[in-house]
């Protein structure tokens, strides 16, 4: 399978060679990747909760998106700025790992979800905002969410420990391989 | 000694068992990252409701009500996973700097926040108008950072001596 040339331009990066090179950035990048990834899943899910109606239905969902959404946001932005990072420094061999494209393919699914919802689904949040229980609609996308996300941070997690790296790692950098 | 404490811990039969099957440390850890995203949002949301930053239509009461049993209950799945990891690769753990200083500061952030849910005044617990004194804010923000700087040495004990060079005790 040929890699595309996109894919060796961002390995031979300036940021790339200095995601390899650096003794602290792939801790400190990983590690801001890893608290990211956590504020999302946290946030993103008392807004698919409510959408189930849990724990209840009495507080405005427009009024909790609208507070909780801000973080998610702000994370999720920090979140892939730092997984470009990582995905840089070792491009190649997350181009050709399993488990790195599944992960591609459920924020993917999981966008596509938020799509559908903000779209369509919300169109009528009004008859269901309050008090009421949500639209079926509303209710699935956000089981969906909750289902997709969760998909998402397994199979990251999955991508360390299958991986492996493609180049030389400097001698006073100590990886880790028995434990990611 | 810890290291030799570390070194017998890893030769038992429950380690050895926890070693030999390869999904089981991957599935601990996810399952530990989800929930220090329930436990790290939870408490956020519950300092960030004492700076009065989110839910101020609501009583302090009820956000804690609404996020305390998730916060607890996300900390026994949390603590679970982490000692079946313990378990499993007890010399990766307990030669490193960042677990030591992480499980220093784990039990800080939790009695923080579970002071939180003890000690506030009752005007502010059910008023959704009553200003939180500026030593509770204080602690609110320190609970934060706290959090945020478990989480930050959760993630570095993989690279330990990358990141404290001759204090790590990591080969």
């Amino acid at each position: 399978m040929a890699t595309p040339e996109i894919i060796k331009v961002l390995e031979g990066s300036a940021p790339a060679e200095w995601m390899r090179m650096s003794l602290l950035s792939m801790p400190v990048v990983e590690a801001i990747h890893v608290l990211t990834a956590a504020i999302v899943f946290g946030t993103i899910l008392i807004v698919d909760l409510r959408l189930l109606g849990f724990p209840n239905v009495h507080r405005s969902f427009t009024r909790i998106e609208h507070e909780v959404l801000r973080f998610t946001w702000g994370a999720f932005i920090i979140s892939v700025v730092t997984g470009i990072l990582m995905f840089a420094a070792n491009a190649t061999t997350y181009y050709g790992n399993t488990a790195f494209r599944l992960k591609m393919l459920a924020l993917l699914i999981a966008g596509v979800n938020m799509a559908a919802f903000e779209l369509v689904t919300k169109r009528n949040v009004a008859s269901w905002d309050k008090d009421v229980t949500p639209a079926r609609g509303a209710r699935f996308a956000g089981a969906a969410s909750i289902a997709i996300w969760l998909a998402v941070l397994f199979i990251a997690r999955w991508i360390a420990w299958t991986k492996g790296y493609n180049y030389a790692i400097p001698d006073n950098v100590n990886f880790d391989f028995s434990a990611q | 000694m810890i290291r030799d404490f570390a070194a017998w811990l890893q030769t038992t039969g429950i380690s050895v068992k926890i070693q030999s099957i390869s999904w089981i440390i991957p599935v601990l850890q996810s399952t530990h990252i989800v929930m220090i995203g329930i436990v790290f949002v939870s408490s956020l949301m519950i300092a960030l409701r004492v700076l009065g930053s989110v839910r101020t239509d609501e009583p302090f009461a009820t956000v804690w009500n609404r996020f305390a049993p998730w916060m607890w209950s996300g900390l026994v799945v949390m603590a679970l996973t982490g000692l079946v990891l313990i378990i499993g690769e007890p010399v990766r753990e307990f030669t490193a700097v960042s677990f030591w200083l992480k499980m220093s500061l784990l039990p800080i952030s939790v009695i923080s926040i579970f002071m939180f849910g003890r000690t506030v005044r009752p005007d502010a617990r059910t008023s959704t108008t009553a200003e939180f004194s500026a030593g509770r804010k204080a602690a609110a923000l320190a609970t934060i950072v706290l959090w945020l700087a478990i989480i930050f040495l959760c993630r570095a004990i993989a690279y330990d001596s990358a990141v404290w060079g001759h204090l790590s005790q990591h080969a």
